[in-house]
């Protein structure tokens, strides 16, 4: 009998494998709900997700982060390799590459699209790409870049949007006196090596994709990738209607769903309610100035800063902002990035411990204060009333400022803001990025906070050379330990992507970067 | 002749008028906290990266050399480019400005077409259940947020029924209209309810006029009565209030245009404010403004046309 079973067990499999396989569909064109329009499809000039979510489907980079956003994996080359002393990288050419119009993508396609790249003057990208001193085509398939230092993270940096290739020979060729005129007419009709190009693109409305018929990549059934005639991008930026469109079979897929619509839609027999992980933290970031216009400043006390931490009931918020799709903070980067050091949620809840701290600082008595949001926006509202509650349990009178999003960066810019709520997304997999603009303070005085650690700034600049993974790791680690005790900011959540695809659609994912992949979608006609 | 010096008169003083609203939006825009680049790159970019490219779009110059050069280009026909989008302001406003019209002109045509029979059905059947109905559902409509309202509508004959699609704009001029009827419906709604309450209120009181009743007794049909004398009149007020309404309704779309993901001037608009995108601000507003004022402009030659005294 139980020969039986585990014979019919293994056909079962071998069938539910091979089935797998054959249900595999091509064609069709996929239809998806974006929340807001792209605005220029240039991978060195641009300067918003928007665009960098989605300009993977168009654009290869020679080094691909992989789905878990913590590896990389072959791009347009297919093998490299760095020198022992870390200054030197080398890396094949993957073979019989096109771009979208036909032509040869060639080493001098990557040369030229590295140097402009890593161009200071050029977009706000460059310093991923600052360790590079000169990038050399040693033959038809070979680069080296020759680095001025040697650099930890360059081979992430390579699987970043802004080193794309790019045809050198169609840029150049196109109206315009300077690069970013020409960009300007580039980006509207965008030529790339990636798996989909733009067919059409009515601003504000809908952007039309079609497959690049000669991508490089095969698909399972051994045919050229992508699965699917095209990608259709809606703009919808209410998101009730992009949920109806979504339900009533008016679209395939639809991004940013509102955390509170994330139930029902699970519970939709027709639709799958993807929450892809995120490298998203959500916190609280404050100044910590000693003076603040001219006035003593509660927050630059630690003890006040930690009781603030313990009296922020975290798993209330996820809660009520989130309906419970958060998860508790580990540390000040999200648990999805390379490096990210802490098993336990931070600062949690305890009141008492909140009183006790507040009461040995220099404001026992409890302070007034404020934090600015973004006006309308509904999370922002949600999180600051609750935290006026939380705080004014131990004495803090918290009064909230709604401002547009541009007020509320000029505050934060020039260090004038008190309080404000304030969220990060890494654009590279490595725990570099984020650590130079929350805890390194040269680079914007730690979230412009004001903040400074001499500790946490030697570790950092060392960590930007040390090519030994482990020793590199235990000093991130420590900078997660000084920054997560002391640091300027009340950690509040992490939250995943919310993606609602309708049952039909197979093989989409976002990674923890953000970017859409469309490139192994089919679709189950 | 004199139609024709009264339209010049108008047009004449759509240019100081313009003049004054691009001054102003110039400086307002400018007055606003924050600026192009730190709006749109937010908390990633470097202050150095910001200054660079603030520097790079001329915003480092003064207001009125500024201001110089943007007069200068506007004079030519040239409104310069979107800073966050990288094309030419003249073409986005091509693209959606003629949206929202079609959306304004689809929305009055539906406003009117409701309005004019219904404050005739209130005004002769006053106090009767007839006029109390009327107003009940138009009460409701002046009281329902267009948001709210465009909503009920989608899924109701969008995902329910399937009359209309849920969202979006559409390909060529018809599927166009289809894709506005219903944004088109949720604005009139309001819209219908004021000019129903105001045209009723005239239709009343032009009844009871002297020349009315003459006409009654020397013996015109009581049809000819209602269309050459009461409406005539009673309309007078009604085109000076719908002229005034059509800003409110322009205001309505930008709302309407985000429920219904239509791709207009509104939405356009708003984006363009919060990424402090000045010059498709600027150019935006003085189309709006050149829009409303030749809707002005037909409004009191309709006015004219009505009432001879006007002109």
């Amino acid at each position: 009998m139980k020969i039986f079973s585990a014979a019919a067990l293994f056909v079962a499999l071998i069938i539910g494998g091979l089935q797998s396989v054959t249900a595999l569909e091509r064609g069709g064109v996929m239809s998806y709900g974006r929340y807001t329009d792209s605005m220029f499809l240039d991978p060195v000039l641009n300067d918003a997700n928007v665009d960098i979510w989605i300009m993977g489907n168009i654009y290869d980079t020679l080094i691909v982060p992989t789905d878990d956003g913590k590896g990389l994996k072959p791009g347009l080359a297919t093998d490299w390799s760095v020198s022992p002393a870390g200054d030197v990288v080398t890396l094949k050419l993957r073979e019989g590459v096109s771009f979208s119009d036909g032509s040869a993508m060639t080493a001098s396609d990557v040369v030229w699209s590295f140097n402009r790249a890593k161009n200071p003057d050029n977009g706000i990208w460059y310093f991923l790409l600052a360790s590079v001193d000169t990038v050399v085509a040693t033959d038809s398939s070979t680069i080296q870049l020759n680095l001025k230092y040697s650099d930890p993270t360059i081979l992430a940096a390579l699987s970043v949007f802004n080193a794309a290739v790019m045809p050198q020979k169609l840029f150049e060729a196109m109206e315009g006196k300077t690069d970013a005129e020409k960009a300007q007419n580039f980006g509207k009709n965008p030529i790339g090596t990636g798996p989909f190009m733009l067919e059409s693109w009515d601003r504000g409305s809908v952007m039309k994709l079609v497959k690049n018929p000669h991508y490089w990549g095969v698909g399972e059934d051994g045919q050229p990738l992508p699965y699917l005639d095209g990608v259709t991008f809606e703009v919808i930026p209410d998101d009730a209607t992009r949920i109806l469109k979504l339900q009533s079979g008016g679209l395939d897929g639809a991004e940013f769903i509102p955390f509170a619509r994330v139930n029902e839609l699970d519970a939709d027999p027709e639709i799958n309610m993807e929450l892809y992980p995120g490298t998203r933290v959500n916190n609280v970031i404050l100044n910590v100035r000693p003076e603040l216009n001219g006035v003593e400043n509660p927050l630059s006390d630690e003890l006040v800063r930690q009781a603030m931490n313990y009296a922020t009931n975290k798993q209330a918020l996820i809660q009520v902002v989130t309906y419970g799709v958060g998860t508790p903070m580990s540390s000040f980067m999200a648990s999805a990035t390379p490096m990210h050091s802490g098993d336990s949620p931070l600062f949690p809840y305890d009141l008492e411990k909140a009183k006790s701290l507040l009461a040995e600082s220099a404001y026992p008595d409890g302070f007034s204060s404020n934090i600015l949001i973004i006006a309308g926006n509904q999370d922002g509202v949600a999180v600051a009333t609750a935290l006026q509650q939380m705080w004014g349990a131990i004495g803090i009178d918290l009064e909230i400022k709604q401002v547009d999003n541009a007020s509320r960066t000029e505050q934060y810019r020039n260090g004038t803001f008190t309080m404000r709520t304030g969220g990060w997304t890494n654009d590279i997999a490595d725990p570099s990025q984020i650590s130079s603009y929350y805890a390194y303070s040269p680079t914007i005085d730690a979230v412009h906070s004001g903040w400074k650690s001499d500790e946490v700034d030697e570790l950092f600049e060392a960590s930007q050379q040390e090519m030994d993974l482990g020793k590199r790791a235990a000093q991130f680690a420590r900078i997660q330990e000084i920054f997560n005790a002391s640091g300027p900011t009340i950690p509040t959540y992490e939250t995943p992507y919310p993606v609602a695809l309708r049952d039909v659609v197979h093989g989409f994912h976002q990674i923890p970067l953000g970017n859409n992949v469309f490139r192994e979608v089919w679709l189950d006609k | 002749m004199q139609l024709i010096r009264f339209i010049f008169y108008r047009i004449l003083h759509l240019i100081p008028t313009l003049l004054f609203i691009l001054i102003v939006v110039f400086v307002l825009v400018r007055l606003l906290p924050g600026d192009p680049a730190s709006a749109i790159l937010g908390d990633r970019a470097l202050d150095a990266d910001v200054e660079r490219i603030n520097r790079e779009l001329g915003l480092d110059r003064s207001m009125a050399i500024q201001f110089l050069a943007f007069l200068k280009s506007v004079l030519t026909g040239n409104l310069g480019d979107s800073i966050h989008l990288k094309v030419p302001v003249m073409e986005l406003i091509q693209k959606r400005l003629p949206v929202t019209i079609m959306l304004t002109i689809m929305a009055s045509s539906i406003a009117v077409f409701v309005a004019v029979p219904l404050a005739f059905v209130a005004a002769l059947w006053r106090g009767k259940a007839g006029d109390i109905a009327v107003r009940g559902v138009f009460q409701v409509g002046l009281s329902m947020p267009v948001f709210y309202l465009g909503l009920i509508l989608l899924t109701v004959f969008g995902a329910r029924l399937g009359w209309f699609p849920v969202g979006g704009y559409g390909d060529g001029f018809l599927d166009n209209l289809y894709h506005l009827f219903l944004p088109a419906v949720v604005l009139a709604f309001s819209l219908s309810a004021i000019l129903m309450r105001n045209l009723r209120s005239a239709i009343i009181e032009v009844l009871d006029a002297e020349y009315v009743q003459f006409a009654k007794g020397k013996g015109i049909g009581p049809g000819m009565v209602l269309i050459r004398h009461v409406l005539r009149n009673a309309l007078i007020s009604t085109v000076a209030l719908f002229g005034l309404s059509i800003g409110t309704l322009l205001s309505g779309a930008v709302i309407t245009e985000s429920v219904f993901a239509i791709p207009g001037a509104g939405r356009l608009m708003v984006e363009s404010i919060y990424g402090r995108d000045y010059p498709v601000v600027q150019g935006m507003t003085i189309s709006l403004a050149v829009l409303v004022s030749l809707t002005f402009l037909l409004t009191d030659l309709v006015q004219a046309w009505l009432d001879p005294r006007v002109g």
